[in-house]
């Protein structure tokens, strides 16, 4: 496991036994999530299957399907074992455990541990990745591009189509071309 | 020849299971990653699996790692017959397309299990995507005439090392693509430099 921001020595073996130390809280049974609420995080269950933009101000766990987008700007995302995402993720921090298409950013950080299959563009300050991951995409390295995309992202207004009402999920707004394709953001307001 | 289980074909490699890799010397993936030293940003493209070893060596440069996983499509593009399609699933293979070019490209040993046109095809489809100039390394297997199986696991020890981590898997015949066989499957590439590392794997420096 690698953290941006927190450079280990060259010769610092990778301890895989640390790479769950900062785990999000506890999560439900993973075996048979049940959609809900409690303990200050919502859970997208595993029958559960949403088209469209899920915004929220709690933590999320998603064991169902999310295709669109998702936004939880000062929150935790942790997609579950059982979670298909096919959706621009934009969290204060992302934790992947199963399925995620499409683009990543973690205000905080973004972790891709070893059961996940990731096909996308990371961006964010620290990104760990579990060796055994399954990933096809980029991860941005370069801090003056991470800090770009967090500063355009934080002065990004609600997406609005030309009929003046929000506009529609999964039509992404790409912005700054030195930084990765993602999710339009939209101000807590 | 019967296969072996081996790591690598590396004669100098350390016997399966009896401790950790050995880590190989070598200069040309060093004056590679040297090249991100120059404080620029930089696209690097890692046909590997996404591997903490390369992400660690790349903290704290200016640039984005693309990463493809070739291998998981090495099957599928050797199968194809058809060069048309055969260009469509290389560029499939590879990481969506960005706006920025790229600028280095890891090849590690996947040359060495691609037939010839797939190997064209993916170094093709790479070559579109890179700016003129941009440098890449492979590991070939040229004096080793048998190899594993499938694609081993070579990380970055350090800048100027790397290491074969892979399992050990069953070997077969390395195709030997010599410097001649490379420039025709590979005709916008030239070879920059060419060394021969101690485990019998012949490293090499291309450029655009």
């Amino acid at each position: 496991m690698f953290e941006m921001g927190k450079k280990g020595g060259p010769d610092k073996p990778v301890d895989l036994s640390m790479q769950r130390s900062d785990a999000p809280p506890a999560r439900p049974e993973a075996s048979a999530p049940r959609s809900g609420s409690s303990g200050g995080h919502a859970v997208i269950g595993a029958s559960i299957h949403i088209d469209g933009d899920v915004r929220g101000e709690e933590d999320l766990l998603i064991e169902g399907e999310v295709n669109g987008t998702v936004q939880l700007k000062n929150n935790s995302l942790t997609i579950g074992p059982q979670g298909k995402v096919r959706a621009d993720v934009y969290a204060h921090s992302v934790y992947v455990d199963g399925y995620l298409e499409g683009d990543l950013y973690g205000s905080e950080r973004v972790h891709i541990r070893k059961s996940a299959q990731v096909r996308g563009n990371v961006t964010s300050p620290r990104v760990s990745l579990e060796d055994g991951a399954k990933f096809k995409g980029s991860i941005e390295m370069d801090p003056q591009a991470v800090q770009a995309s967090g500063a355009s992202r934080a002065a990004q207004k609600p997406a609005v189509a030309s009929n003046g009402k929000p506009a529609t999920p999964g039509a992404p707004k790409f912005d700054n071309p030195a930084t990765p394709q993602g999710a339009v953001v939209k101000s807590a307001g | 020849m019967a296969a072996q289980t081996t790591r690598g074909s590396a004669p100098s490699a350390p016997s399966p299971g009896t401790g950790s890799p050995e880590a190989l010397n070598a200069p040309l993936f060093h004056s590679l990653v040297d090249r991100l030293a120059d404080g620029g940003r930089f696209v690097v493209l890692d046909l590997g699996a996404a591997r903490t070893e390369t992400v660690r060596l790349l903290i704290g440069h200016r640039c984005r790692l693309d990463i493809a996983e070739l291998a998981d499509s090495i099957d599928t593009l050797n199968a194809e017959e058809s060069p048309r399609r055969l260009r469509e699933l290389a560029e499939a293979a590879l990481p969506p397309r960005r706006r920025e070019s790229t600028d280095l490209i890891f090849c590690w040993d996947l040359i060495n299990y691609l037939k010839r046109p797939a190997l064209t095809a993916v170094m093709e489809a790479i070559a579109i995507r890179s700016r003129a100039g941009s440098l890449a390394h492979a590991l070939v297997y040229y004096s080793a005439r048998r190899m594993p199986q499938r694609p081993t696991t070579f990380v970055p020890v350090d800048e100027q090392r790397i290491a074969d981590i892979g399992a050990p898997q069953p070997d077969r015949d390395a195709p030997r693509y010599s410097p001649e066989d490379l420039a025709i499957c590979m005709p916008r590439y030239a070879v920059d430099r060419a060394r021969l590392l101690k485990n019998g794997m012949q490293e090499f420096l291309f450029r655009l």
